[in-house]
């Protein structure tokens, strides 16, 4: 027993001890590193240093994350998570319906599904009567378009024969990934007559849209793995894909010497109408929260437009693109329809799974 | 009470402490952190840094090695490489990838495929090279393949018309093997997408597909093996990258042999994207040290050392200064746009990889050779009856897509300095293969080794059955201290007058020497059972 309190009397001393150090040396900045899964397309944003030294100089936090699809991570492991990153309004559902109301969650930024494809398909889609411009910026008209794809026209069908099969646009899985999941939303309503599909239609809808999923084999499951495929692989292996605006935007932002050689070639379609891919952030703690804080920052607000291509968390907003190193990029966004609401989506989701 | 003061005492404790540490310098005793070397069998290693980045690696890139090991130089990070096929590494990743710190497999797919638990960063594709058949270039000319189109279906015409037999690796491990046989799924349904798991129940398919594998020589697990057994074999054709046909045409011209024609099948081509990933087990600076020395892999003079063996580095065409490695001779067609045929969803995609371990592919005739003497005792007998539970045993089996294959012979031949008993499994279902199990498990080890003598009743043995509707492979399970009684062996190849590959997996204390020249005399290879037993077992039922 003796012992035992003479070993506490000494613990207690080397504890007075090396909090005198502590005292003494005063207190060390205090940066609070927080973890959460994030969505692949916003992981440049947070790699980026301006944004970095923003957070840890004036939020005094750091942002540590794992990659995850923004449907993946709602069911991902989240021990010793602070936040979750993903991409849709109907992720945020998704995590209320799984888990609860979260701490707090809150849209950061906002960027238009767009579809990415190569001068020559650009072309193609033109001579078919697909595409209007206004600007720099070409529009496809997404009826037109899922009648080509439901009719399996073959790529061969309208000009294009050294690319094999039929005319299909690549996406990531939508039961794991964001962009996907935007996508098959917008396809909904298009298929739906360019109105958001509601439980009404659902049943009728549904086949149309398994249908077209069918044929699209296996998919990514990120998007910014897509999107680099799409740059990498050349126009036969990925003609056309569906993707973020954000995702040019950033490219040709921050890798100005390769976007010149491929800028030509390069194309970004906004279809009529598209969805907006909503980036909520959800904080599961206080410390998440710290770190939504600093996303909300004007500077990092700025940051995210001019270098990562996201547009604010308020959709009205007109972006300047005329700064932007990308070509073809619109002001605003205007056809635009809402994507439909969780119940219809969850059951789209598990119906295409 | 005390016992509450304690815990608030040592609670208090700790944290002063905690906090203490942070202001101390960090300590460092022995080198970095991570820095222990659970991977000394690595398959190559390069750089001398302070961090070592253990990769696994599809062994494609082992072509590779002299620019990773410049690049590790540069970037002052020390490189670990370990080789497997990439459906393999899928598999690791699945399992969390402990031993390695980056992957490096020949698609992203297979990446995607294995991220379940999101462990990879920063992947990049570091060089393209589509998936080709390569051809005897006056087989090629002599059924009309250097002209025009060529599809899957004329291919397989040609193999089924006996008119030319090919070599691929096995698709439950390899992206080459697998990409391939996506391939001929597609030609012989005759469709072009949306492949289903009900298409691949189709009896018509089955027949077509088990036929078409009746033409496949010898399968490989993994590209770069396969291309050197093709190199020391007598094959017409070979489904292979792009890049290790230009390397094959290399050596066989230089011997003054009949090069390859590469063949781009418009209805089965798919592209190797080579994306280097990095694995994140939370160290930073192993983080730090993977992105410089992909920086050094990504950077100008690299890629241009890349292109040079063969791997192309963009879609549009190749450099200027590297054109003459893509020799237009061959076949090869560097304007064409690599159009590649769609893989199948995940689910449907892992069904497939199921079915042709257990149904399509040619049923494998496997004779064990297991010694039984006296240097086995212990640890040698253990290990060596733990590995055959992990073959013999279905459930263990199906882990690792081991399990047997419809049709598939299991014989055991127990030796020490002679025969002691030779054992087979009644047919291929569970039970009788559990019961062969058992059986082995039973025996007990005495007398000397005759490593020989074994292999040499493995021949006659196999002589038994008609070869061309198997894929054969002896494979002695040894310690490999044997007499040298080369004599009967070579007699046994010689009299039986095939070349059943001798396969050898080392346990306990072992010496491989003798057995590296059974292997060389039967284009076959040495495994060390107690580093990764599931690999030298993936790799022999794939070679085999």
């Amino acid at each position: 027993m003796k012992k035992r309190m003479i070993g506490l009397a000494l613990l207690i001393v080397i504890m007075l001890v090396i909090g005198g150090i502590y005292m003494a040396i005063g207190r060390a900045p205090q940066i609070i590193t927080v973890d959460g899964y994030v969505g692949g397309e916003k992981i440049e944003l947070l790699e980026d240093e301006e944004v970095q030294a923003i957070l840890e100089e004036d939020y005094g936090v750091k942002a540590d994350y794992s990659r995850a699809g923004s449907l993946d991570m709602m069911t991902a492991d989240m021990d010793g998570m602070d936040y979750l990153f993903p991409s849709s309004s109907i992720a945020e559902e998704y995590y209320e319906d799984l888990h609860g109301s979260p701490e707090q969650s809150e849209i950061v930024l906002n960027t238009p599904i767009v579809l990415y494809t190569h001068q020559a398909v650009l072309d193609a889609f033109d001579s078919q009567g697909l595409i209007t411009s206004s600007g720099n910026s070409y529009y496809i008209d997404m009826t037109k378009l899922v009648e080509l794809i439901r009719n399996d026209t073959s790529w061969a069908d309208i000009g294009l024969p050294e690319l094999y099969g039929n005319i299909s646009v690549d996406t990531t899985d939508p039961a794991r990934s964001n962009s996907g999941n935007m996508f098959a939303a917008l396809l909904a309503n298009v298929l739906n007559g360019g109105q958001t599909l509601t439980q009404e239609n659902l049943q009728t809808i549904l086949p149309q849209l398994q249908d077209i999923f069918g044929k699209l084999g296996y998919m990514e499951t990120s998007s910014s793995d897509l999107f680099s495929q799409f740059l990498r692989m050349g126009i036969g292996a990925k003609p056309v894909i569906a993707g973020y605006e954000s995702q040019l935007i950033e490219y040709a932002a921050l890798y100005p010497d390769q976007y010149e050689t491929m800028k030509d070639d390069i194309v970004m379609l906004y279809p009529t109408p598209t969805v907006w891919s909503t980036h909520v952030f959800i904080a599961l703690d206080a410390d998440g929260q710290v770190l939504l804080n600093g996303l909300l920052d004007e500077d990092i607000q700025r940051l995210a437009w001019e270098k990562h291509g996201f547009r604010t968390g308020n959709y009205t907003t007109v972006s300047e693109s005329g700064s932007l190193n990308a070509q073809g990029v619109a002001d605003t966004i205007t056809q635009v329809t809402q994507v439909p609401s969780y119940d219809v989506m969850k059951e789209i989701i598990e119906q295409l799974q | 009470m005390r016992k509450r003061l304690t815990a608030l005492l040592l609670t208090l404790c700790t944290v002063i402490s905690a906090a203490g540490c942070s202001l101390l310098p960090e300590v460092n005793p022995a080198g970095s952190p991570g820095e222990t070397d659970g991977n000394d069998g690595s398959a190559f290693t390069a750089g001398s840094g302070d961090t070592t980045i253990r990769i696994l690696s599809g062994s494609e890139n082992q072509e590779l090695e002299d620019i990773v090991s410049d690049c590790a130089d540069k970037a002052g990070v020390r490189i670990e490489m370990d080789y497997q096929g990439s459906v393999d590494i899928m598999r690791e990743l699945q399992n969390g990838a402990e031993d390695y710190d980056a992957v490096w497999p020949a698609s992203s797919m297979w990446l995607s495929l294995g991220d379940s638990q999101h462990l990879v960063k920063h992947s990049q594709s570091v060089s393209l090279t589509p998936v080709v058949f390569g051809i005897r270039q006056s087989l090629a000319e002599e059924l009309g393949f250097t002209d025009g189109d060529v599809s899957v279906k004329d291919i397989l015409t040609a193999i089924s018309n006996g008119k030319m037999t090919f070599c691929m690796t096995s698709a439950t491990q390899s992206n080459s093997g697998a990409s391939a046989y996506v391939g001929f799924l597609y030609a012989l349904l005759g469709k072009q997408e949306g492949l289903t798991s009900e298409d691949l129940q189709s009896d018509d398919l089955k027949t077509q597909i088990r036929e078409l594998l009746s033409g496949v020589d010898r399968s490989s697990g993994s590209s770069d093996w396969l291309k050197d057994m093709f190199l020391n074999g007598n094959y017409d054709a070979m489904v292979n990258y792009e890049c290790l046909v230009i390397d094959a045409n290399e050596q066989l011209t230089a011997e003054g042999k009949e090069p390859l024609y590469v063949v781009y099948p418009y209805d089965g081509l798919s592209i190797a994207d080579s994306p280097l990933g990095y694995v994140d087990h939370d160290d930073d600076q192993k983080e730090e040290a993977f992105l410089a020395f992909q920086e050094e892999i990504m950077s100008a003079d690299s890629q241009s050392a890349i292109e040079a063996t063969g791997r192309r580095i963009t879609a549009n065409g190749v450099s200027e200064e590297n054109k003459d490695v893509f020799n237009a001779d061959w076949g090869i067609d560097t304007e064409r746009i690599l159009s590649p045929i769609q893989m199948p969803e995940a689910d449907v995609l892992m069904d497939a990889l199921n079915i042709y371990q257990t149904e399509f592919k040619k049923p494998s005739l496997n004779i064990y050779c297991l010694d039984f003497s006296g240097s086995m005792t212990g640890e040698g007998e253990d290990q060596l009856k733990e590995a055959m539970s992990q073959i013999l045993i279905q459930e263990n089996a199906e882990k690792n897509l081991l399990q047997a294959s419809e049709g598939e012979v299991n014989i055991a031949v127990l030796f020490d300095d002679e025969i002691v008993d030779v054992l087979q499994a009644s047919d291929d279902s569970d039970a009788a293969l559990e019961e062969l199990y058992n059986e082995i498990a039973a025996a007990q080890p005495g007398g000397g080794t005759d490593i020989y003598t074994a292999a040499a009743e493995a021949y006659s043995l196999a002589s038994g059955y008609d070869l061309s509707q198997y894929t054969p492979a002896v494979i002695l399970m040894t310690d490999g201290q044997s007499v040298y009684n080369e004599s009967v062996f070579e007699d046994a190849l010689e009299a039986y007058d095939s070349d059943i590959p001798v396969f050898s997996i080392t346990f306990g204390d072992a010496d491989p020497s003798q057995l590296e020249d059974l292997a060389a005399l039967t284009d076959a290879r040495v495994f060390d059972g107690t580093k990764d037993l599931t690999e030298a077992f993936r790799s022999v039922k794939g070679y085999n």
